[in-house]
């Protein structure tokens, strides 16, 4: 403590490089549980038999969008806790939260359009649960694009939070609309699914055991694990800031 | 930073293993011989005749006068559908149906329907929607020693894991018979699943659960082939949409997962990097200054 305190700010920024002990210990588990939910997946889960090896891609698809799920959920709370107490730790991770979403959506929609291809026949067609995926896409890319064009940092923050407070609904209309949407051929995994659904399956005992860890681990390790790095990066882009500032004024 | 290439490493070690893996289940699986058209895929039936044109798929068991055909018929409403495709493909000019069902599978839902054309013809159709046409998979037998019928049923009770409800249903509809009439026999275990089979005299029922429909094949006469016949006639329902072998689908997925990963952790590195760079820079120009 008496070392750190004698440093300079920059002595002390290259200090604080190295994560802390529980994100490396965090980072580390998180890799070997993407090992694992992947081996669950592609190697102790059936072959659909009517859909043959590319049904494997569901332990990534599905999840995906459940980890964006988290991701935006983050920043929605990131958001209205910098809007009410004004502290920026919570715009950090509001912005890691879309950063990371954002990842994980792609995933879902680049994931979900190779699967169409040799079930639906076709790499994209306009169906309801598709077409607000790919709009849910934008309007996190047009966040960042939006956060990048606004120089005040004050002004930038309390605008973001709402804007990633708003963008939320996209996120529930996705997760929703094929309840509420008959015409729709994307097919649901809890509950019936819509009568022109094509290319579901059953969710049989060896797709539960691939697919329960496989959610778990998307909902909560593998983006809480990146966003806190992404969170950190923040920190150490910022303080890297305030110091180029102080240099230029001494 | 030690931290983040460890993580590179690790997700390029496991997208080579999930390679590996991919790699090894197609050698052992080898190639499944499939009939493609534009709008489906077809099992090509070993040991049947395979009368297929560009746009049907059609295969012919001389012994047993069986046929089956999978084909778009150019009308929307399932009945019409397999009117045009039987008049067509057959040339059958079709009553009412004896028997028919709406049933959801998994991509979609799908009309069985059966025809006594004749004395010694049947036909039983499935039909789903597809846009403003239909697909019509159909089995037609003229068999005189036997009148076989292939049904889909959805599942009464899903906690069952027999077919026994819907074999009964599939006797007394098209059978006149009650299943206490039969007896039960060992079940069969074909490459579709375990059939339960009920026999009875000059009558033979068998029946698979698949998701939460039943398969029920009928077999009234003493032709005794009913076992392949709906082998293969469910094997053509099971496969007819599926790109036959989509492993290298599966290894794009992962690879555009791994991809979006990589791109994440990759720019996290970057721009982790490039802080350092700048604080050194910063650090140099201070001890410059004192």
């Amino acid at each position: 403590m008496g070392e750190t305190e004698a440093m300079s700010p920059i002595e002390l920024a290259l200090e604080t490089s190295k994560p802390p002990r529980l994100l490396r210990l965090l980072t580390l588990v998180t890799v070997l549980g993407f090992g694992g939910t992947l081996f669950l997946g592609l190697g102790v889960a059936g072959t659909d038999i009517q859909q043959g090896e590319i049904q494997r891609i569901f332990y990534i698809h599905m999840p995906s969008f459940f980890g964006a799920f988290t991701a935006f959920g983050l920043t929605v709370a990131g958001g209205a806790l910098y809007l009410a107490r004004g502290s920026e730790k919570w715009d950090r991770i509001a912005l890691a939260g879309v950063e990371v979403g954002l990842a994980f959506s792609l995933i879902n929609l680049l994931t979900g359009s190779i699967w169409a291809r040799p079930i639906w026949n076709t790499w994209w067609t306009w169906d309801p649960r598709l077409t607000s995926a790919a709009v849910m896409c934008l309007t996190y890319a047009a966040y960042l694009m939006l956060r990048a064009g606004i120089d005040d940092r004050g002004r930038r923050r309390a605008f973001m939070s709402v804007y990633g407070i708003l963008a939320f609904v996209t996120v529930l209309i996705t997760l929703f609309i094929i309840r509420v949407v008959p015409e729709t051929i994307h097919p649901v995994i809890v509950g019936a699914s819509p009568q022109n659904a094509q290319g579901g399956f059953e969710a049989t005992s060896g797709v539960v055991t691939a697919l329960i860890p496989s959610l778990i681990f998307w909902l909560t390790l593998l983006p809480i694990t990146l966003m806190w790095h992404r969170v950190r990066l923040e920190e150490r882009l910022e303080a890297l800031d305030r110091l180029k500032m102080r240099a230029l004024s001494e | 930073m030690r931290m983040i290439k460890a993580i590179a490493s690790a997700g390029l070690l496991v997208f080579a293993l999930t390679a590996g893996l991919l790699r090894a289940q197609d050698g052992e699986r080898g190639s499944r011989p499939y009939f493609q058209s534009r709008a489906f895929n077809a099992p090509i039936l070993a040991g049947w005749d395979d009368q297929s044109g560009d746009d049907f798929a059609q295969f012919h068991l001389a012994e047993a006068q069986a046929t089956i055909r999978t084909a778009i018929a150019p009308a929307a409403e399932a009945l019409d559908a397999a009117g045009a495709e039987l008049s067509a493909a057959f040339g059958f000019d079709l009553g009412a149906p004896v028997f028919q069902e709406k049933v959801n599978l998994a991509d979609g839902t799908w009309r069985a329907l059966v025809y006594d054309i004749d004395a010694e013809t049947t036909a039983s159709v499935m039909a789903r929607q597809d846009g403003l046409q239909s697909i019509v998979i159909s089995f037609v037998e003229r068999d005189a020693a036997a009148r076989t019928v292939m049904l889909t049923i959805a599942q009464a009770d899903d906690s069952l894991a027999d077919a026994t409800p819907e074999i009964a249903i599939a006797l007394e509809s098209l059978a006149g018979l009650s299943l206490s009439e039969l007896q039960r026999a060992d079940s069969q275990t074909l490459p579709s699943g375990e059939w339960t089979v009920y026999a009875g005299e000059s009558v033979m029922a068998m029946g698979v659960i698949f998701g939460n429909d039943a398969y029920v094949a009928l077999q009234m006469g003493d032709a005794g082939d009913l076992a392949a016949l709906a082998e293969a006639y469910n094997r053509t329902l099971l496969g007819f949409f599926i790109t036959p072998d989509n492993s290298q689908y599966l290894a794009l997925g992962l690879a555009a997962a791994f991809v979006i990963l990589a791109a994440l952790i990759g720019s996290l590195y970057w721009r982790e990097r490039n802080v350092q760079k700048d604080l050194a820079l910063l650090r140099e120009l201070a001890r410059e200054d004192e």
